[in-house]
Parts: structure tokens; C-alpha cells; sequence
């Protein structure tokens, strides 16, 4: 390796060793330390009955539906601001950024008064006659998705903008001469091309999702769990630490189960074209 | 000269510390509107007093037993508040210093509940919440009357319960529990009384959740602390506190002396002066949390919604706060279960 290129690595591996090599592994020593020493009986713990597992099932799944409704809503807003003239641009960049720059409190304080009894949305829906207006959708899965998926999308949006300005416009313009519409374009010209991106963008929001617990925990409840929420609880309440470590250690399995097979799989798609 | 300087700059170095150090004790206390309340109340008529630095540091009882067990072998604090029945696993662990009765010069104006754990190596109880029920006296024309009132099905749609890593949420539990004919080995029978209401309930986890129920989310009923009925009735809801025919749960607020402490002469004196009749008095007028001191003088509102200590030693319950301890953890786990969707 070259003097510069070691001196350049150096501050990252620094960080990466002390504040990511280091803690995950000792996350997972704690996680395997039984009474007996070196054990499974954290991982026995987790198996024993259905009650992890399930909310081990609903981290995974919430993850995936707040991953895909991400994609779906912040690609094609990339789409727009790619092609918006510059000061539409900014704008749209700010209003996408903004909540992730708000207070997780403020945020969340927000969606209770729009989702929450008597809030914005019951009484629009009960002023069209569609729902009573003790209407909620505070502690229901729907409201975490739609909060979750409020921070998440500058993840998508911001990734995909960022391919989406690197494509030469003239392959489009070429797509559209040769008598390509614009949806047979976006498909067989811009969709390929900015996927890097996309798969860049809805990873990151994957991985975000499925670690987070504030937000669940504000819109869902306690009757909601996900992963990180019950690590939380056992890490700062029952103070179970080797057991939050094995939660954490499957939570990572699980993550990395979802998400490699995706990137590998969009890669060779990627590749094959 | 070297040497001189050497010891000069060692002098000036040290001297402000240990000056300091025979004048100034470190305590905690639990922030926000609380510890304002607490400066007023003790310690800044305290510092004056005897002319010394108190330092406060805010810490709730879990976080500052785990900071005590830490410090163990060379204590930063002085003086240790708990709320929770924490002192009870403190002094089991060693961290706290007995105080006799002797040394309380306020100790013959003291309820018995206040000092009965003196002799287990436990601090007395300056001041004591109460974990009843609230509801809504605009919705309920007659109060509720029973822990299983929450079971009634026309309080379905209406009920808040609160969530068992809050600590007025777990006695809440146990005192459900106790009145559905359980103990604390067998918490089945509260949790499936729990479990019957879970159509009609909003489990919430933060005091904030409750206000925000019953100002907007049409909450009637919710098991939680006297004190925060005052909370909410400050805040314009028509909230009330009702102690239930089984008993209300008492959960005294103490203050301790931690072991190893090396002003432990002053923190004694501020531990008696935190038990002044005017103190007491002081918690209740601001807080409504109860008073320990016979002496306290509360205005009439204060008086009607606060307990007296001999009203408390007869009606009240209250639970092995090792045992809770010690459970904890599994009663975490099998609630979990129970309210999970």
C-alpha cells in the first residue's frame, strides 16, 4: 500500500476499529456468555417461545414494508427534482430533509396530533362519514410505518437524485427519438440505470428501520414491540445485558439474511444488462 | 527554587480542593420541576445555613444506584435520594450508612412509616407518593371504588394503563394483582384482569401519555400517582384521585446517607433538615406528595389531597420493595407477554 493511501485509511480504520470493531465484539461475547462460561443460553432464552420470535417476524416485516413504501414514494420524487429547475430543487431537498433535522419528539408529537383520537385525520374521515371520529391510528403498525417512512425517505430520495444526475440526459432524449414513450424509456433506460442508487438508498432505510426503537416505541406503544425496542428494555431496564447482546447479534443476522442476498441479487441484475 | 515553585503551584493546585472538600456535599435529585422544588425547599435554605456548597446532580434511583454500586469503593455522593424502594437494594448492597435514631433531631415528629426501615440500614422517607386511581369526574358521576373497577365494561375505550418499566405502572400492577387474589410469587391473577381490559386499553409508558389522554383521547379511568392527578388538575383536566377499598399503594420517597461518604457529619444534618416540618409541608403544597412530619401545615386543598401518616400506616399497602427487586426482571418479561399484540 502507498504512504498517502495508509494515511488516508488511517483516521477511518481508527474510528471504525474503536467505535464498530471493537463494541460488536464484545457484543457478541457478552452474547455468548452462559452461566457455564461460553453458552447458547441467551439464544436458548430467545427460542424458548414464540414471543421473540414474533418480534423478531414483526422487525423484519415492518422493516420491509416501510422499505418498500419508501422506495415507492421517494424514487419518483427523485425523478422530480432531477428534472425540476434548480430553485424547485433546493426546495424539494429541504422539505424532504427537514424531518430528519426535527427533534424525534417534536416529530412524533406531530403525527399524534394528525393520527392520534380526534386528530386531523379522524375528523377528515369522519367528516366524509368513513370512520368514527374515535378513529386512531396511534399505537397500530400503519402509524409506525407512515412515521418511519416520513425519516427515511431523504435516505432513498437524496441516493437516487444523486445516480439520477449522473445519466447522460442524451440516452434519453436517444430512447425518445428511436420512439420510446416515457414510461418505456423510464423502464428500459432510466429505472436500470439509477438503480445503483435505489438499492443504495432502500438498503440504508432496511438497515435504519430495523435498528430503530424511538420511533416505534412513540407511535406504537408497548404493545408493538420490535427488536430494538425489547434490547433497549433489557439493556437500560431489566439490565439483562448478555441477553440484549444475543437479541442484538440475531437482529444483525437477520439484517445481513435480508439484505445481502438483495444486493447481490440487484448487482447481477445490474450486471447482466 | 525549582523545588519552591514545584510546591507553590502543587499549593495552589490543591488548596481550592480541599477547601472545598470539607465544605461541600454532592447530592441527587430527580431534575425538572422536582429539583427546582428542591432547591427552594432544602438546599438552598441549607447552603445558607451552614455556609457550604451543595451539589446536585440529577439522577433517578436507577440510574443513581447503578452510579453508587460503581462508586462503591470511593462514593462521589454524599447524600443518595430514592424513590421506588431503590434504598432497599442499595443498603442490601452495602452502599448506604445506618442512621440511628439519635441523630435525627426531628425524629420524634416523624409517622412511623417514615422511619421503619431505619433499623434495616435504609434512610428515612421525607416525602411519599400514592399510586391510586385517576378518572375523569366530568364522565364518572360516582368515583371508582376498586382496583377491579378498570374490568368494568363500560370503562372500555376509556381505560389507561400504564406500562410496567414505569414504576407507578409495576405497583399499579401489584396492586391489581393483590385485589384479583394474587402475590407477589403469582402475578397471574393481575395479569389476566390486565389482559381482560386490553381491547379497551391504551397501555401508555410516560406520565406525559397520560395528560395527553385525558385531554384529548377521551380517557376516563387510569391507575397512577396522586400526585400527578394534581399534575393533570393544574393543567385544567378534571381529574380526580381516588384511593381504592383495597388499598392505596405507598411508595415512600427517601433520603439516604451513603457509606463511605467523607462529610458524613454534614450530610446527616442535611438529611435531618430535609425532614423539617416545612419541607414536608412544602412537597405537599407544591407537589402533593405526602407529608411525613406530624408538624407539616397544609392549607385545606393540600390537606384533602394528600394522606396523613396515620391514615397511611392503616389503609395503605405497600410491598417488600427486595422482593420487587428481585423480580422485576421475570414480572417484565410475563407482562410483556401478556400485553403484547
Amino acid at each position: 500500500m502507498k504512504r498517502e493511501t495508509a494515511l488516508l485509511l488511517a483516521p477511518g480504520v481508527l474510528v471504525l476499529t474503536l467505535g464498530f470493531v471493537l463494541p460488536v465484539l464484545r457484543v457478541l461475547t457478552l452474547a455468548f456468555d452462559a452461566k457455564t462460561g461460553f453458552g447458547l443460553d441467551n439464544f436458548a432464552r430467545f427460542f424458548a417461545d414464540s414471543f421473540y420470535p414474533l418480534v423478531a417476524w414483526r422487525t423484519v416485516r415492518l422493516s420491509l414494508v416501510i422499505t418498500l413504501v419508501t422506495a415507492l414514494f421517494g424514487a419518483p420524487l427523485a425523478l422530480v427534482m432531477a428534472r425540476a429547475p434548480r430553485w424547485l430543487r433546493m426546495a424539494l431537498i429541504v422539505v424532504v430533509v427537514l424531518p430528519l433535522m426535527t427533534s424525534v419528539v417534536v416529530r412524533t408529537f406531530g403525527w399524534l396530533v394528525i393520527l392520534g383520537r380526534g386528530g386531523l385525520l379522524a375528523q377528515t374521515l369522519a367528516y366524509f362519514d368513513l370512520a368514527g371520529r374515535n378513529f386512531s391510528l396511534m399505537h397500530t403498525e400503519t402509524g409506525v410505518v407512515l412515521a418511519m417512512v416520513q425519516v427515511l425517505m431523504p435516505f432513498v430520495t437524496l441516493t437516487v437524485l444523486s445516480t439520477l444526475e449522473k445519466i447522460d440526459p442524451r440516452l434519453e432524449e436517444a430512447a425518445r427519438v428511436m420512439g420510446a414513450n416515457f414510461w418505456t424509456t423510464l423502464r428500459h433506460v432510466v429505472v436500470p440505470l439509477a438503480m445503483p442508487g435505489l438499492v443504495a438508498g432502500s438498503l440504508l432505510v432496511f438497515a435504519l428501520s430495523a435498528s430503530s426503537f424511538v420511533t416505534p416505541g412513540l407511535i406504537g406503544g408497548v404493545r408493538l414491540p420490535v427488536l430494538g425496542a425489547t434490547i433497549y428494555q433489557q439493556v437500560t431496564g431489566t439490565l439483562d445485558w448478555g441477553f440484549a447482546a444475543a437479541q442484538a447479534t440475531l437482529l444483525l443476522i437477520l439484517a445481513l439474511v435480508v439484505a445481502l442476498p438483495y444486493a447481490q441479487g440487484a448487482r447481477r441484475a445490474g450486471a447482466s444488462r | 527554587m525549582k523545588r519552591i515553585v514545584a510546591f507553590a503551584f502543587a499549593a495552589a493546585v490543591l488548596a481550592p480542593s480541599t477547601l472545598l472538600a470539607q465544605t461541600e456535599l454532592v447530592i441527587n435529585s430527580f431534575g425538572g420541576a422536582y429539583e427546582k422544588k428542591h432547591r427552594e425547599l432544602v438546599i438552598e435554605p441549607f447552603e445558607k445555613m451552614h455556609n457550604v456548597k451543595v451539589t446536585v446532580v440529577t439522577a433517578y434511583s436507577a440510574d443513581m444506584l447503578a452510579q453508587l454500586r460503581a462508586q462503591k469503593d470511593a462514593p462521589k455522593f454524599d447524600v443518595a435520594h430514592f424513590s421506588g424502594g431503590l434504598e432497599a437494594t442499595a443498603a442490601a448492597d452495602g452502599l448506604l450508612a445506618p442512621i440511628k435514631p439519635e441523630q435525627l433531631s426531628n425524629y420524634a415528629d416523624l409517622y412511623p412509616f417514615a422511619v421503619q426501615n431505619l433499623a434495616k440500614g435504609e434512610g428515612p422517607a421525607y416525602s411519599a407518593a400514592v399510586v391510586g386511581i385517576l378518572y375523569d369526574s366530568n364522565k364518572l358521576k360516582t368515583p371508582p371504588t376498586s382496583w377491579l373497577d378498570i374490568k368494568k365494561p363500560e370503562f372500555a375505550g376509556h381505560l389507561v394503563l400504564t406500562d410496567i418499566s414505569n414504576n407507578w405502572g409495576l405497583l399499579g400492577l401489584l396492586a391489581i394483582n393483590k385485589a384479583a387474589g394474587g402475590t407477589l410469587d403469582d402475578i397471574k391473577p393481575g395479569l389476566d384482569a390486565i389482559k381482560s381490559t386490553l381491547k379497551g386499553a391504551t397501555i401508555v409508558s410516560k406520565s406525559p401519555e397520560i395528560q395527553q389522554a385525558f385531554a384529548q383521547s377521551d380517557a376516563w379511568i387510569a391507575p397512577y400517582a396522586q400526585d400527578y392527578a394534581f399534575t393533570l388538575t393544574n393543567a385544567g383536566l378534571p381529574v380526580k384521585f381516588v384511593q381504592p377499598k383495597e388499598g392505596a399503594v405507598f411508595s415512600p420517597i427517601t433520603i439516604n446517607l451513603v457509606k463511605g461518604s467523607k462529610n458524613a457529619e454534614l450530610a446527616l444534618k442535611f438529611i435531618d433538615f430535609s425532614l423539617r416540618a416545612e419541607a414536608a409541608a412544602g412537597w405537599a403544597e407544591s407537589f402533593r406528595y405526602s407529608p411525613v412530619n406530624r408538624k407539616a401545615k397544609l392549607s385545606e386543598a393540600a390537606a384533602a389531597q394528600t394522606l396523613s401518616g396515620d391514615e397511611a400506616t392503616k389503609s395503605l399497602i405497600s410491598f417488600d420493595a427486595i422482593k420487587i427487586g428481585q423480580m422485576r426482571a421475570k414480572w417484565t418479561e410475563e407482562w410483556n407477554r401478556a400485553i403484547a399484540k
